[in-house]
């Protein structure tokens, strides 16, 4: 892993140093706390509430997404939630003012310039609600087979999963869709973002020590924190993170972090996000930035890895385990739809565009789908994916 | 959920371990040892092996017959006989239940293989009864693992189906009864063509793979006998019979999960003789008679692991003191005293380690299955 991140910081400082000389004052004597542990006065200025509830508020909707008893409309309402209405189980979270879908493709730096896009991305998640529950809720109880919807349950009387015609889990796209469309797009393209962090007077407030009207921290400080959230907002205690506290970014860079070939990337992460907000309190953006770049790099990782990983993991068991193998490749279907969210180092673009991914979408899609797809097509993604984000195909599979 | 994440992390010290001394080649004597792992094939093959899946055969042609008089005539006493020629079968296939290899493990999905037809426990009910009113089914489909084998036999013997007060009622006066007798006529049916196949594998092309596969790759005939025999003790011995029904691997105990659920009193049976095969395995016992040969015990002993060998045996030794002492009914043990399960959990659970890691590492084999990814 540190190879690896040695070499993009090699490509990174290839790119930047003929632009950039200027280390900022000071870099040296920037301290990282121990834990994620910022006070002003004695008091904690770390707030990240908006985003520990859109995580509650996603982990709803997926499971609800998995309960046939709903509808189309119910599930809708879970992902657009407008504030008090009943759709959650949690009374907190239908009393917040929060909704996921309006955070989802909505990054300043990719979204705020294109509209089509982040409709059509918000369309994608409406298109897989209807479709679960108009096509797949129906069709619960029937044992699926190509082209037609229905369950599949996995050898030795495993899971059953509840799959389209094409063998796509639903829930799975939505899931590992989100990651990409919510949890990436918004720390890495958004509140990491100088657009974001030093928008209006946020540096100059930052600069003075001027505090958002009734909150202990400074504007600057709180989207910093804002970032902190999507990854480590559902910790128990966030100041020291145990990963694996959601079902999303958290589990998966969990994931990645034990895999021998990326060991060190959760360490690298959390380093880099306290190092940043330390930054911050020192006034010191440039370093606040480099540490942005850092997050960025690793977290653009983690799709990536767990593609790879999924489509090899589903083609080591298609025939012999179907329900296995679609499972699978559902999850990597979801982490190839989150690649579009990725950023490239000290750029603004994603590793791969949209048209891209949709186009391995496609690739997967066609014909019956999972039912049909080749181990070719699935080695092919794989290699394709791993060369670009700079490892092996075999350092991502799974271990066997 | 500590225990397991530590384990992965010994596993993954074992990995490096075994990764980092110099076995690559597929060299014909085996490892780096000089081992004769020739010799041991050969015993386990042929007076383990392949006699164990010669006596499943017998007990499931005899299970057939006594099913065939049933079927003729639906009495009690025709039901009691076919019962207790299913306790025999079951008694035989629990000392073949771990050679999930050769043409075994070919179908049922990577994890369980053939056990997938055999003994997924527990039933899903619903599968069995639906299958006999619409007749619905397909024994060789991932959706009716866990509605087939030893435990459909056993809900069909013994449970008692939708609102019937006996268990002979679901052949009798039920409406599906008719649907219930295809149903076990289709169940055994399986089980004996599967079992007739596995066997003449073996007496045919199989034991000269099998013995010839001598070197220390993945693929090699001891590695995956070694990754069989672990996978059976933890998985299928420690976890299935007894694990998670006491509630181990959940937030509560699981009583409707014990092998044997709908007969009630032959589970400690079942899970002792279970544990009987693998100690007459790795000491090299031959399934008939009482003779030695190679062995994982004479390997461990050629490697100078003689400690290892009276270690693993005593803590088998230990384990079976805390099963005897069970309700032969798993389910009454659960629900008056749980701990005693726990504790026959715990007895089995220090034999894996000995197996997983130490025996492992000194046999320089690389386990292939771990714990699940989950979601």
């Amino acid at each position: 892993m540190k190879k690896l991140v040695l070499s993009l910081f090699v490509i990174g400082g290839m790119l930047t140093s003929c632009s950039n000389d200027d280390d900022g004052p000071d870099s040296n004597s920037v301290e990282s706390p121990a834990t994620y542990d910022f006070t002003r006065n004695g008091n904690s200025t770390v707030s990240f509430g908006g985003q520990s509830t859109r995580i509650l508020m996603a982990d709803e909707v997926v499971s609800a997404l998995k309960d046939n008893n709903n509808n189309e409309a119910k599930i809708d309402a879970m992902f657009a939630h407008v504030e008090g209405e009943a759709d959650f189980s949690d009374a907190n979270l239908n009393a917040s003012n929060k909704s996921v879908r309006s955070k989802t493709a909505a990054s300043t730096d990719y979204f705020s310039a294109n509209t089509t896009n982040a409709n059509a991305i918000k369309a994608d998640f409406d298109g897989w609600i209807a479709s679960q529950a108009n096509d797949v809720f129906p069709n619960w109880a029937n044992i699926a087979v190509a082209g037609q919807a229905g369950q599949l349950q996995q050898a030795g009387g495993g899971t059953i999963r509840y799959i389209n015609g094409k063998g796509l889990e639903y829930n799975q796209a939505f899931a590992k869709g989100l990651i990409g469309a919510l949890m990436i797009d918004q720390i890495l393209n958004n509140y990491l973002s100088p657009d974001v962090l030093d928008a209006g007077s946020n540096k100059v407030n930052n600069d003075n020590g001027v505090l958002d009207e009734g909150k202990n921290y400074t504007t600057m400080e709180h989207k910093w924190d804002e970032a902190f959230g999507y990854l480590y907002g559902n910790e128990a205690d966030p100041n020291a993170p145990k990963l694996e506290a959601d079902q999303f970014l958290s589990e998966y860079i969990d994931r990645v972090e034990k895999d021998e070939d990326f060991k060190g990337i959760a360490d690298d992460v959390y380093d880099a996000f306290k190092l940043g907000r330390a930054a911050i309190v020192e006034q010191d953006y440039t370093l606040r930035d480099k540490q942005a770049e850092i997050i960025r790099e690793n977290i653009s990782m983690i799709p990536a890895v767990r593609a790879v990983y999924y489509l090899q993991s589903g083609k080591a068991n298609l025939t012999a385990d179907n329900a296995k193998a679609f499972h699978a490749l559902s999850e990597a279907y979801g982490f190839i739809y989150s690649l579009q969210f990725t950023r490239m180092p000290d750029s603004t673009s994603p590793y791969f565009t949209k048209a891209e991914v949709d186009g391995y979408l496609a690739q997967l899609m066609t014909g019956n789908g999972f039912w049909d797809v080749t181990e070719t097509t699935l080695d092919t993604i794989s290699d394709e994916i791993s060369a670009t984000f700079g490892f092996t195909t075999a350092q991502a599979a799974p271990a066997i | 959920m500590k225990m397991k994440k530590f384990f992965l992390g010994l596993i993954l010290v074992g990995f490096i371990v075994a990764c980092s001394s110099s076995s690559s080649d597929d060299d014909p004597k085996g490892g780096n040892d000089n081992f004769d792992r020739d010799a041991l094939l050969i015993n386990v093959a042929d007076n383990i092996i392949i006699p164990a899946f010669e006596d499943l055969q017998v007990k499931l042609s005899a299970l057939d017959a006594t099913k065939s008089t049933f079927v003729d005539d639906k009495s009690q006493t025709n039901l009691d006989a076919l019962s207790d020629a299913w306790l025999e079968a079951y008694k035989s296939w629990q000392y073949v239940e771990m050679f999930n290899i050769g043409k075994a493990e070919e179908r049922g999905g990577k994890e369980f293989g053939f056990v997938s037809f055999f003994n997924i426990h527990p039933l899903t009910v619903d599968d069995v009864q639906n299958g006999a009113k619409n007749g619905n089914y397909d024994l060789d489909s991932g959706n009716f693992h866990d509605a087939q084998g030893f435990p459909a036999l056993d809900f069909l013997i013994h449970g008692l189906a939708d609102s019937d007060a006996n268990a002979i009622d679901k052949f009798t006066s039920n409406t599906s009864n008719a649907g219930y007798a295809d149903y076990l006529t289709d169940v055994i049916a399986q089980m004996m063509t599967l079992n007739n196949s596995y066997l003449s594998d073996w007496k045919g092309n199989y034991r000269s793979t099998f013995i010839g596969g001598t070197g220390n790759t993945a693929t090699s005939s001891l590695n995956k006998i070694v990754n069989d025999f672990i996978f059976y003790y933890e998985k299928l011995l420690r976890a299935k019979k007894i694990g998670t029904p006491a509630g181990n691997f959940s937030n509560m105990p699981l009583p409707e999960t014990v092998e044997a659920f709908y007969k009630k009193d032959v589970s400690k049976d079942l899970a002792l003789i279970g544990l009987n095969a693998a100690q007459d395995f790795f000491n090299g016992k031959a399934y008939k008679g009482s003779s030695n040969g190679e062995s994982f015990k004479t390997y461990l002993e050629f490697l100078d692991r003689a400690d290892l060998v009276t270690l693993i045996n005593t803590r088998f030794n230990d384990a079976r003191q805390k099963i005897k002492v069970l309700d032969s009914n798993f389910v009454t043990q659960i629900n008056t005293d749980n701990t005693k399960m726990t504790e026959a959990y715990d007895a089995l659970q220090l034999a894996v380690v000995s197996l997983k890691i130490d025996m492992v590492q000194a046999f320089d084999v690389n386990l292939d299955f771990t714990d699940n990814d989950g979601d």
